[in-house]
């Protein structure tokens, strides 16, 4: 008889805090006044502590589930952390948060430099030395200008010049930004799919650079790449060093089990990529914009490293001191 | 795969949440996918309209104002295929449309409501779980004890099935083969009810706890409706809770009356 004394003593709290939960479904807390809200908090644990009695006493399923769901969306109301508000805490993190972010995970950084610049470096030489092997590198067969005495870098660039700018920019961006993202995603191989884009775009980049090297139009290239190019491989590598964090998180996980550990790395990474969309912006703009204006190609040079150099002190230097303490919520 | 998932409170309860399945899962994803789908098309149309327009313009002015917007279309193309999910989840907290028309919601493995940081994770991942229409997604999910994808498994989150069964619905066939024995003469004459209107007010009082509060308040005054008008009275008159009262007492005291009724024919039969 304990379980119908029990449905006949409690059916009223129930009744109340579903009343309250569905109260607060659509606008959360702020639909409950005070009164409202000191009875919630002294409601809820009474009724998550009924939700085992019905367990215990083997209530009807049908008792058990409502109560339960009662619980938990009372639970769900009660324990949760303070919502940050985004302007402040965005400002933080580029202010503060981000190039220190970045200066602890540097190890990660200098691994992606390194097997980017070996890739690199491996399909230029090879290009180099056998000139055909670079269309294993680059992808389909690319029109050369003959090398002559009026080739200027813009004549590598005609092709782009025919493509609108503000279009081209923001395409630019949009598929550096996806690079990026999948280079963190990729990650999750244990970092294997991570290297693999970052070897396959640095090829790439190698067998590009030979190509126009074989045919004498290195100084042309480079000029045409450099612009935007330090930038954008600036924020590659950094996407790259999320990625292998992840990978890393799972395939070394030390004392943690692979799970948690694998959960910790991915709360840092995923931030790491989040900071280089800026940049790419940045980069697209430069490459939509600035790459195929007509300046000098010395003053175009001077642009790409200057936001190269400026995101570089932004890294290093930025976020030092202490964070500012946090307004109490 | 299980069919649960339990949270522990602070109050050393185990919750039970009921966890999406693959196939409401998967429903949500295709719902999603279509309504993006809808929307790159409304894009590309405009994209093509802002080309042809800029192309034909004669005005170099007219010209640069169209490919804006063409840049502006590329743009808005990438927001919607990345940020999609990441925007309706935070704003909905953890239901894009598809899920919300599945009655699925992301939430935190370890109970509450998810972050930003969660929702970033777990859709960033999509790109590896996406791969060959969710073939990655959905083994994982098939392997892991909570339903996980990838990118439920780094971010910490699992989904969970919201449905409420409606129990309004059902009737109870025990009780009604059985409620003609349960209810006597006595019973009737003190609550002043024909039979029918006893059964349904008693079987609604033997079942009120496993109701929701909704249905309840929704079924009361429809069934109280002809008891009441009977006494020249509106069930909007009283609040719920007053009608609740009013069955409460009806009952009780038809129950009473048949209790007396009986022991008084046992202590008659005992005279004798």
């Amino acid at each position: 008889m304990k379980a119908a004394r029990f449905l006949e003593t409690r059916g009223a709290a129930w009744d109340r805090l579903e009343a309250l939960v569905s109260k607060a479904a659509r606008k959360g807390l702020a639909a409950l006044n005070e009164d409202e809200l000191h009875e919630l908090t002294r409601l809820y644990p009474a009724v998550a502590v009924d939700v085992a009695r019905a367990r215990m006493y083997g209530m009807d399923p049908q008792t058990q589930q409502r109560i339960n769901r009662i619980a938990i969306l009372a639970h769900g109301l009660l324990y949760r952390r303070p919502r940050a508000r985004p302007v402040p805490a965005v400002w933080r993190f580029l202010s503060w948060g981000y190039p220190r972010l970045f200066r602890r995970l540097w190890p990660y950084f200098v691994l992606a430099v390194v097997l980017s610049f070996v890739a690199g470096m491996g399909a230029y030489v090879c290009a180099r030395i056998r000139p055909a092997t670079a269309y294993v590198f680059v992808p389909g067969p690319i029109e050369m200008p003959h090398k002559g005495p009026g080739v200027t870098p813009e004549d590598i660039s005609e092709r782009f010049r025919q493509i609108p700018r503000p279009p081209m920019a923001a395409g630019v961006m949009a598929n550096n930004i996806k690079v990026a993202f999948q280079a963190f995603a990729f990650g999750i191989t244990a970092g294997v799919g991570t290297c693999y884009v970052l070897v396959f775009n640095s090829m790439m980049l190698g067998g590009f650079a030979a190509h126009f090297a074989n045919h004498g139009l290195s100084y042309e290239f480079w000029s045409f790449v450099l612009p935007h190019g330090v930038l954008e491989i600036l924020a590659i590598l950094i996407a790259a060093a999320a990625g292998l964090r992840l990978g890393a998180s799972l395939a070394l996980p030390g004392k943690l089990t692979r799970l948690s550990s694998l959960r910790a790395g991915a709360r840092e990474a995923v931030f790491l990529v989040l900071g280089t969309m800026p940049m790419f912006a940045v980069a697209g703009m430069i490459e939509g914009f600035v790459t195929p204006s007509d300046w000098a190609a010395g003053l175009k040079i001077g642009v790409g490293l200057l936001a190269a150099g400026t995101v570089a002190a932004y890294l290093l230097l930025v976020g030092h001191g202490a964070a500012r303490t946090e307004r109490a919520v | 795969m299980q069919d649960f998932d339990f949270i522990e409170t602070p109050e050393n309860v185990a919750l039970e949440r009921p966890l999406a399945g693959i196939g409401s899962r998967f429903s949500a994803g295709v719902l999603d996918n279509l309504l993006i789908a809808g929307l790159v098309a409304v894009a590309a149309l405009l994209f093509f309209a802002f080309a042809s327009a800029s192309m034909a313009g004669e005005f170099s002015g007219f010209s640069r104002a169209g490919w804006w917007g063409a840049a502006v279309v590329i743009f808005a193309l990438f927001a919607l295929y990345w940020g999609y999910f990441v925007f309706f989840e935070m704003v909905t907290n953890g239901q894009s449309p598809g899920k919300k028309a599945l009655r699925v919601r992301v939430v935190r493995e370890a109970g509450g409501p998810i972050t930003f940081t969660d929702i970033a994770i777990r859709n960033l991942l999509r790109a590896v779980d996406g791969f060959a229409f969710y073939g990655v997604g959905g083994i994982c999910m098939f392997f892991t004890k909570k339903a996980q994808r990838l990118g439920d498994l780094a971010a910490g989150t699992v989904v969970v099935s919201e449905q409420v069964r409606d129990y309004t619905a059902r009737t109870d066939k025990r009780t009604a083969r059985t409620w003609e024995q349960e209810i006597g003469a006595e019973a009737l004459r003190a609550s002043g009810l024909n039979p029918q209107e006893f059964h349904v007010l008693y079987n609604y009082w033997k079942r009120h706890n496993e109701l929701t509060l909704d249905a309840r308040r929704k079924i009361l005054p429809q069934l109280l409706h002809p008891i009441l008008q009977r006494a020249g009275q509106q069930p909007d008159d009283r609040s719920f809770e007053a009608l609740e009262a009013f069955v409460e007492a009806l009952l009780s005291k038809a129950v009473e009356a048949e209790e007396e009724a009986s022991r008084r024919a046992r202590d008659s039969g005992a005279a004798t």
